[in-house]
């Protein structure tokens, strides 16, 4: 069942009439029933996966509360913890890595045919034993108390409308409403509406169009000239940005629509001038997820190895900085898929981002947050050019099949450009079609740096967009009910 | 009451609102071109105090699509073919009545099954005697308006044999719809007598649907969506020509048709000529997989779709005619197995199609002596 269908339309409202009827508890039962039957509709097998989850985040959950003394503490986290990574690493990388040392045997001239296992990816693993290993340390950090009832625990970790890709909320987000009695508010409705609209409108009128074109250049049997390449690469960072940040606005006005409220896990990212404000613009919840249980552990790690260390005229933080950041988007670039297009984009992510800091020190250029938040002004313009430039590249390494096809694709840009009207009739003029009004709206909403920007239009400009979404969804969206591209992930 | 007077303010704004967009939509659909709604295709078309409408003899227009391009040219006899000379000592003179597969916009006029078939049949004639194919096929007509048309129009062009083209898939639909043009006088029956207000709101919406370019494409949207999740209420009046339990209309259509084709019979032999009907196919009676997804569609709604009922229905009721009826499915279900017979966006044939149809019926015209040849 995915959101774009009339399936999860009919399951939604079937759920919220018996949701506004009932008492507290009786609304997180119904909750827990209601993700358990909307995951079971993809495969029922894989619940077992999601119940193990749980009961493992429940338990050791309650283990941390009891025990206090640190090593027993420790021995449960590190349980709870490879409990998931063991469930996430069979069941997502067991075929990758199983391939590659394969590959590597063979060439030390051994064979390992044992090693081949055709392992079934379960939607939204990803997003839902993170979610799950995020609860368990924050109890054993203390930052968030152990939840006794595994109705709420199941509720948290299953909440249907995140379950398959987010955001990856946290328990002193989601769990703490979840453990109190919640009543939707008609402003939340209003938005919660209006993210529903919005959120349909990037999946199926810009994500969804967009991918017949992008997948016609990208095709492994297609040799398209480098203009192609560039425009196709653009419609994929308009495709996956309309797929993924759509189904999280999706999710998060379902959450509103129920009295929960989620975080923003995107804000017009290409309007960022830097890859460090990119990644505090595209799925948040991820680099947030990213920097709290992994960079930040990993400095803490590093700055005890590196201490004092001055390579390069360097000093020590910037090592500091740029090892956990390497690591750190490696492991991004795997969590995304096991394929090594994805370790190449993670390591391409962290080369920006350390880059970026380097040579923020050498012109000692200071990043400094705007006191009034983050707004885009029109001198910022070449910059946000440049760094959605290198973003896109990144686009083609994530999007493309294999090593061999990134290398193909980026010598077609540079050795065969071909320009033609017939690519841009083809590929540049879907993509403005496609791609333009979500660019305009999301321009104004970067100028005011809000994302209610529409909502504080005058009546006439805002009902004009609300229609306007509507008649784009219904004449010109696509119809075919397609799976959101970070189910895989 | 302040609360109340916002409201309705809020209201007639979202009406205008919606009805602004919906003009500026509708507009540029038609302008856009690539519809059959937009102005230029319509301009191939004129009223007829009989047939409703007829094609306009020199009007030309192009239709574009991202799957065809195709240039329409009507000549002065008033059909889509090049202009019509004086019969010729010789010549062989076969008219093509039927609807929008036999026009076939989507191709250009040298490509349609017509124009391969006389190339086909001059192919192999014996000079001097030649032979000429004249398309009448006229988007949108049915078995009626066919018969009124070869009256009124083609019958002048003196054919030696009339090829009637019937499309069982809506045939018997259209033919129901328009039986009121058999009439002496010609007038319709009033469209609202005797029905429920429910029957008339579909009525009424009906009309408007066909009216909108924006309407029909909202409408293929919903329809999709409802086809992908098995919620379609009804099923498309056309298919029901393929249910075993057919209701009352779909009999009342075929009667009324071959009405129309034992008058078109009769005229054609007063004017020593020969009738022959083709029975073309709908695209899923030819291909597989549209006959899948249309079969779970109609299943869903508890019926049973019978891939060839429309066809042996009007072949059945054909029979005591003494009209040769060619059944050209099972060869056209052979040339699927070799490339695309129909395109995708539209239930037409492709170039591919109309050749194999050309060569199908070359065989069967010969097979039947409607034209001399080695096949005989």
């Amino acid at each position: 069942m995915v959101f774009n269908s009339l399936d999860f339309a009919v399951f939604f409202l079937a759920f919220l009439g018996l949701y506004r009827l009932l008492p507290h508890r009786g609304q997180n039962w119904l909750l827990v029933a209601a993700s358990y039957y909307f995951y079971a509709s993809w495969d029922w097998r894989f619940l077992a996966l999601l119940i193990v989850s749980t009961l493992t985040a429940y338990a050791c959950g309650v283990l941390l509360g009891r025990f206090e003394d640190e090593k027993r503490r420790r021995l449960v986290l590190f349980a709870g913890l490879g409990v998931h990574l063991a469930l996430l690493g069979f069941f997502k990388y067991f075929g990758f890595f199983a391939e590659n040392l394969r590959a590597l045997l063979g060439l030390a001239g051994l064979r390992a045919d044992g090693f081949t296992l055709q392992v079934l990816l379960p939607v939204g693993i990803s997003f839902y034993t993170f979610i799950a290993m995020s609860y368990v340390i924050d109890v054993y950090r203390r930052q968030t108390g152990p939840c006794r009832s595994l109705v709420d625990v199941a509720a948290f970790i299953g909440f249907f409308p995140t379950l398959l890709a987010g955001p990856l909320v946290r328990a002193s987000s989601l769990l703490r409403q979840i453990r109190e009695p919640r009543a939707p508010t008609g402003a939340q409705a209003a938005e919660g509406a209006w993210l529903l609209l919005w959120g349909y409108f990037k999946k199926m009128f810009v994500a969804d169009n967009l991918a017949h074109v992008v997948a016609q250049v990208y095709a492994p049997d297609a040799s398209p000239g480098g203009l192609a390449v560039v425009l196709a690469t653009v419609a994929f960072a308009f495709q996956i940005y309309g797929d993924f940040s759509g189904y999280s606005d999706i999710a998060r006005g379902a959450s509103k629509l129920i009295g929960i409220e989620l975080m923003v896990n995107f804000r017009f990212p290409y309007f960022v001038r830097t890859p460090q404000e990119f990644w505090t613009h595209w799925h948040i919840s991820l680099s947030e997820w990213l920097r709290d249980y992994v960079f930040l552990p990993l400095s803490f790690a590093f700055s005890r190895r590196l201490d004092g260390v001055r390579w390069l005229g360097l000093r020590d933080d910037v090592w500091i900085y740029a090892a956990a950041t390497l690591v750190t988007m490696l492991l991004a670039g795997l969590w995304h898929g096991a394929a090594w297009t994805f370790v190449l984009w993670g390591a391409y992510q962290g080369a920006l981002l350390v880059g970026f800091r380097v040579l923020a020190l050498r012109t000692r250029r200071k990043q400094k947050p705007p006191p009034g938040g983050w707004v885009f002004e029109w001198g910022h313009a070449p910059a946000a050019l440049v760094m959605f430039t290198l973003t896109c590249y990144g686009w083609l390494m994530f999007r493309a099949d294999s090593l061999a096809q990134i290398a193909v694709l980026t010598g077609r840009i540079f050795t065969a450009f071909e320009p033609s009207q017939a690519v841009l009739r083809a590929v540049g003029l879907p993509l403005l079609l496609y791609a333009g009004p979500l660019v305009a709206i999301h321009a104004a909403e970067a100028r005011r740096g809000s994302l209610e920007t529409v909502a504080g239009w005058p009546r006439a400009a805002r009902y004009s967009v609300y229609v306007a979404l509507v008649y784009a969804i219904v004449l010109f969206g696509d119809f075919q009910g397609s799976d959101f591209i970070y189910f895989q992930f | 009451m302040r609360n109340k007077a916002a409201l309705q303010s809020n209201a007639v704004l979202l009406c205008a609102v919606v009805l602004v967009q919906f003009g500026l939509i509708e507009a540029g659909y038609r302008l856009k071109g690539g519809s059959e709604a937009a102005p230029e295709f319509q301009s191939l078309f004129t009223p007829d105090p009989v047939l409703g409408y007829r094609l306009k003899p020199g009007a030309t227009a192009r239709l574009t699509t991202a799957e065809f391009d195709s240039r329409i040219t009507i000549n002065q006899a008033g059909v889509r073919d090049r202009e019509i000379e004086p019969k010729a000592p010789g010549e062989r003179r076969l008219v093509v009545l039927g609807d929008s597969l036999v026009m076939s916009v989507q191709v250009s006029l040298e490509e349609t099954f017509v124009a391969r078939l006389e190339q086909r049949l001059n192919a192999s004639a014996i000079p001097p005697a030649t032979y000429r194919v004249i398309n009448a096929g006229v988007q949108g007509y049915g078995p009626v308006e066919e018969y009124l048309f070869h009256r009124d129009v083609t019958s002048a062009l003196q054919p030696d044999v009339v090829i009637l083209g019937l499309y069982p898939g809506n045939d018997a639909v259209e033919a129901a719809a328009t039986a009121f043009r058999l009439r002496e006088g010609g007038t319709p029956r009033q469209a609202d007598d005797g029905l429920s207000a429910r029957q008339r709101f579909t009525q009424w919406r009906r009309r408007m649907i066909r009216k909108s370019v924006v309407l029909q494409v909202a409408r293929l949207r919903v329809t999709t969506a409802l086809d992908r999740f098995g919620w379609r209420p009804e099923i498309d009046p056309p298919l029901r020509t393929y249910l075993a339990d057919a209701p009352p209309e779909i009999e009342r259509g075929v009667a009324v048709a071959r009405d129309a084709v034992a008058r078109l019979a009769a005229l054609t032999e007063s004017q020593g000529a020969r009738l022959v009907v083709v029975l073309l196919p709908a695209r899923f009676q030819v291909d597989d997989g549209d006959y899948a997804r249309l079969k779970e569609i109609v299943g869903r709604s508890g019926k049973a779709l019978d891939r060839d009922l429309a066809t042996e229905r009007f072949a059945t009721a054909l029979a005591g005619l003494d009209v040769p009826v060619l059944d050209v499915l099972p060869p056209l279900r052979e040339a699927a197995r070799i490339s695309d017979v129909y395109m995708q966006s539209t239930a037409h044939f492709t170039p591919f199609g109309h050749d194999a149809l050309a060569t199908i019926l070359e065989r069967r015209l010969r097979d039947a002596g409607l034209v001399p040849g080695p096949g005989r």
